[in-house]
């Protein structure tokens, strides 16, 4: 009874929150969640990037109540190689005439098939995901278990759904990001908001099982409790929140470690700014906000050498921060190399640099703007090639009036400074972590995989990013343009999930 | 703001253009495949030879199929197309005239259509003429290619596409859509999933936009 007590407190706690939160973010929230909710039964089974290892991982925890050992052994379980075998998965990837399961028949074969192997505890061996920290899989445990059904499949579609959950609550962290930075103009809030719920590439992955899902939720959510502790001063409560939004990046994905100098150098620049009279109270708001972030890495790290004998402290999470980045070659590459090809990953070559790694065009668009406008499968259908060439003006004409919005915000944004000096630190920390690793991959002779989703760690930026291009007009015109950019958001999914159908199903 | 919703309107009036512009498009359409891509040339067939492919699923909706075809600089031969279900019954048969030019993405050989629902079983190419000629396809080991030329069983497998009679928009398509859209997934989804996704998107559509128009106003 004193359980059922304390959970039914819990949950009242929780309902206050929500209560708090204002309601536009709320249906911002149900709004983001419904667009994904429709893209996770949208793309078929498994053919999202990684999507298979993923779920192996998430389904090895809920079947055995601990992290895959990362043995030689097989890395998904009978059933899950099952389904694969009778959706045609590996037929289908990569090659655009096929279209999996769309027969009779050919579901008929699938169902026999996994009745036939039911079995699904895997041997929890060594994938893309298995170095990651456990959590995201650990509370997709969750809808594994609440399903109603034993089939993968179904379990599968209630594990997405639970994903498109994150992906809302990414949503709603961005919402109160911007109401923080942007005080006096709410409908800016929504406009972000929207345009990050509707961003097609941000949908798709959180439709999916996916660790990056909860990567992004703790990403939004450690630059909104950052900009809350500026704005508001930082105290006891809000540190503990940098702390516990920062521990929640580092156990869901090992990438949020390249967030991690950025958000401390913020943390630091607070404490610095509620110094006062006198530091005892500023250390100890820091000491409360570094404890919580530690404590349950901390516990991580014991449990990876001792309980779950994962090998190494981080279960050699550290070699691989991007997923899918192949094996790395540590020997034979320079600095100067691996400099160069960082910087040339992201942006034009500079005069002075020695070698020519993308002769072509820049990967700043070919990889990472195509790549954010819609890359789905396994990076294997794309619109057609004048969207991307439409969007590249659109990109050009919004980047100019950003740099007239934050001209325009000048005053406003000086005393946000120093935060934004943190931003700028923890987005050139990922795009370093992201340029160092590609580097090691590609200039060490394995296989390169960078992908845009990389930087979606950053849509807290990006939504700030729409929301001052709109500010660069006069004020009747702005949310105008924060309608129309949010109109062209939603169309520009729309035409992604008809792209998707034809893909799979035309 | 009038200005607002005016921009707002004429946005969703462009975009529902587009989308019907989108879903009007005329062309033909997929009835399914193999699941072979076709990177090489896999499988040769000696000139009065017969090539039989097991494992096959021959889609309800399939009028025609789609084979890519090497004839070594010779003249096309005949080439004649037999579906057997797995009891060794024919359900379906089709021919590509001697003579027709090589097309580099693959000939079209109509199936007599109807032959009714999708089925299980083997699809038999039979070769005319005297030259050896090749099917585009992949380098499948004989273990799992379940091809055999002239009874024998040989490496590779033919890469196939069937297409659906003549050219449909995407309405016309709607119906196979529906069908399609529910399996290959958990078995709670079936016919009525799309129709449903549709509605909802549709709501989805009009809440936001309503909620858009609310806070910018």
């Amino acid at each position: 009874m004193n359980v059922l007590s304390r959970i039914a407190a819990g949950g009242r706690a929780c309902l206050r929150a929500w209560r708090r939160i204002p309601r536009a973010g709320r249906v911002c929230f149900v709004i983001a969640f419904v667009n994904v909710a429709i893209w996770s039964v949208v793309i078929p089974p498994f053919q999202v990037p990684d999507e298979i290892s993923h779920f192996a991982y998430a389904q090895y925890v809920a079947e055995t109540g601990s992290p895959p050992p990362q043995s030689g052994g097989l890395q998904y379980s009978q059933q899950e190689y099952a389904a694969l075998l009778g959706l045609e998965w590996g037929a289908v990837i990569g090659n655009p005439n096929a279209r999996g399961v769309i027969t009779v028949p050919q579901d008929q074969a699938l169902r026999a098939l996994l009745r036939e192997n039911p079995n699904p505890l895997g041997a929890g061996g060594t994938t893309v995901a298995t170095n990651q920290p456990p959590l995201y899989y650990a509370l997709e445990a969750i809808p594994y278990w609440l399903s109603p059904s034993n089939d993968i499949l179904t379990r599968l579609a209630f594990m997405r759904l639970f994903s498109a959950l994150m992906a809302a609550g990414t949503v709603l962290a961005v919402f109160l990001f911007l109401r923080e930075l942007m005080p006096g103009t709410p409908w800016t809030w929504t406009a972000g908001a929207l345009m990050v719920a509707f961003q097609p590439m941000f949908d798709f992955i959180g439709a999916s099982v996916q660790g990056d899902n909860l990567l992004y939720l703790a990403s939004a959510l450690t630059f909104f409790v950052l900009a809350r502790a500026w704005r508001r001063g930082l105290t006891v409560g809000r540190g503990a929140a940098i702390g516990g939004a920062l521990a929640l990046g580092m156990l869901a994905k090992l990438t949020f470690l390249a967030l991690m100098p950025g958000a401390g150098l913020a943390l630091l620049a607070l404490a610095w700014r509620a110094r006062g009279p006198g530091w005892q109270l500023s250390l100890r708001m820091l000491a409360t906000s570094i404890g919580v972030a530690v404590a349950p890495v901390a516990l991580y790290v014991l449990l990876n050498v001792t309980v779950w004998g994962r090998g190494s402290p981080l279960a050699g999470g550290l070699a691989s921060v991007t997923s899918a980045v192949g094996p790395i070659s540590t020997g034979g590459v320079s600095w100067h190399a691996t400099l160069d090809y960082a910087w040339e990953l992201f942006f034009p070559r500079l005069p002075f640099m020695n070698h020519v790694y993308f002769p072509g065009e820049s990967p700043l668009w070919t990889l990472w703007l195509n790549g954010s406008i819609g890359h789905f499968g396994i990076l294997d259908y794309t619109f057609p090639a004048w969207v991307y060439n439409d969007f590249r003006d659109l990109v050009y004409a919004l980047a100019a009036l950003s740099v007239i919005g934050v001209i325009r915000l000048r005053h406003a944004i000086r005393p946000l400074l120093g935060l934004f000096a943190g931003y700028t630190v923890m987005a050139g920390g990922l795009l370093a972590v992201i340029g160092y690793l590609s580097a090691q991959a590609a200039l060490g002779g394995s296989y390169p995989f960078p992908q845009a989703r990389y930087l979606f760690p950053l849509l807290a930026l990006y939504a700030l990013a729409i929301v001052l291009a709109t500010r660069a007009l006069p004020r009747r015109w702005a949310p105008v343009l924060g309608g129309l950019l949010v109109v062209l958001a939603m169309a520009h999914n729309l035409f992604a999930e008809t792209l998707t159908i034809s893909r799979y199903y035309g | 703001m009038a200005r607002v919703r005016i921009a707002i309107g004429l946005a969703v009036l462009a975009t529902a253009i587009g989308f019907l512009v989108d879903m009007s498009g005329s062309a033909p359409r997929g009835a399914g495949d193999d699941s072979v891509s076709r990177p090489v040339f896999a499988n040769t067939v000696p000139g009065g030879g017969v090539l039989c492919q097991g494992s096959m699923v021959l889609p309800g909706d399939a009028a025609s199929i789609n084979i890519l075809i090497g004839t070594y600089g010779h003249r096309m031969p005949r080439i004649a197309v037999q579906f057997k279900n797995l009891h060794g019954r024919t359900v379906a048969t089709g021919a590509l005239p001697a003579g027709v030019t090589v097309d580099p993405l693959g000939n079209r050989i109509a199936l007599g259509y109807p032959h009714g629902p999708s089925v299980a079983g083997t699809l038999c190419l039979h070769v005319g003429g005297t030259h050896q000629i090749a099917f585009g396809g992949e380098p499948f080991p004989t273990t799992i290619s379940a091809v055999r030329v002239n009874g024998q069983l040989q490496a590779g497998k033919v890469s196939v596409i069937y297409t659906r009679p003549g050219r449909e928009s995407w309405w016309q398509l709607l119906g196979a859509l529906d069908q399609r859209f529910g399996l290959g997934k958990s078995t709670i989804f079936g016919n009525w999933t799309l129709p449903v996704v549709a509605l909802v998107a549709l709501a989805l559509w009009f809440a936001a936009l309503r909620f858009l128009v609310r806070e910018l106003t």
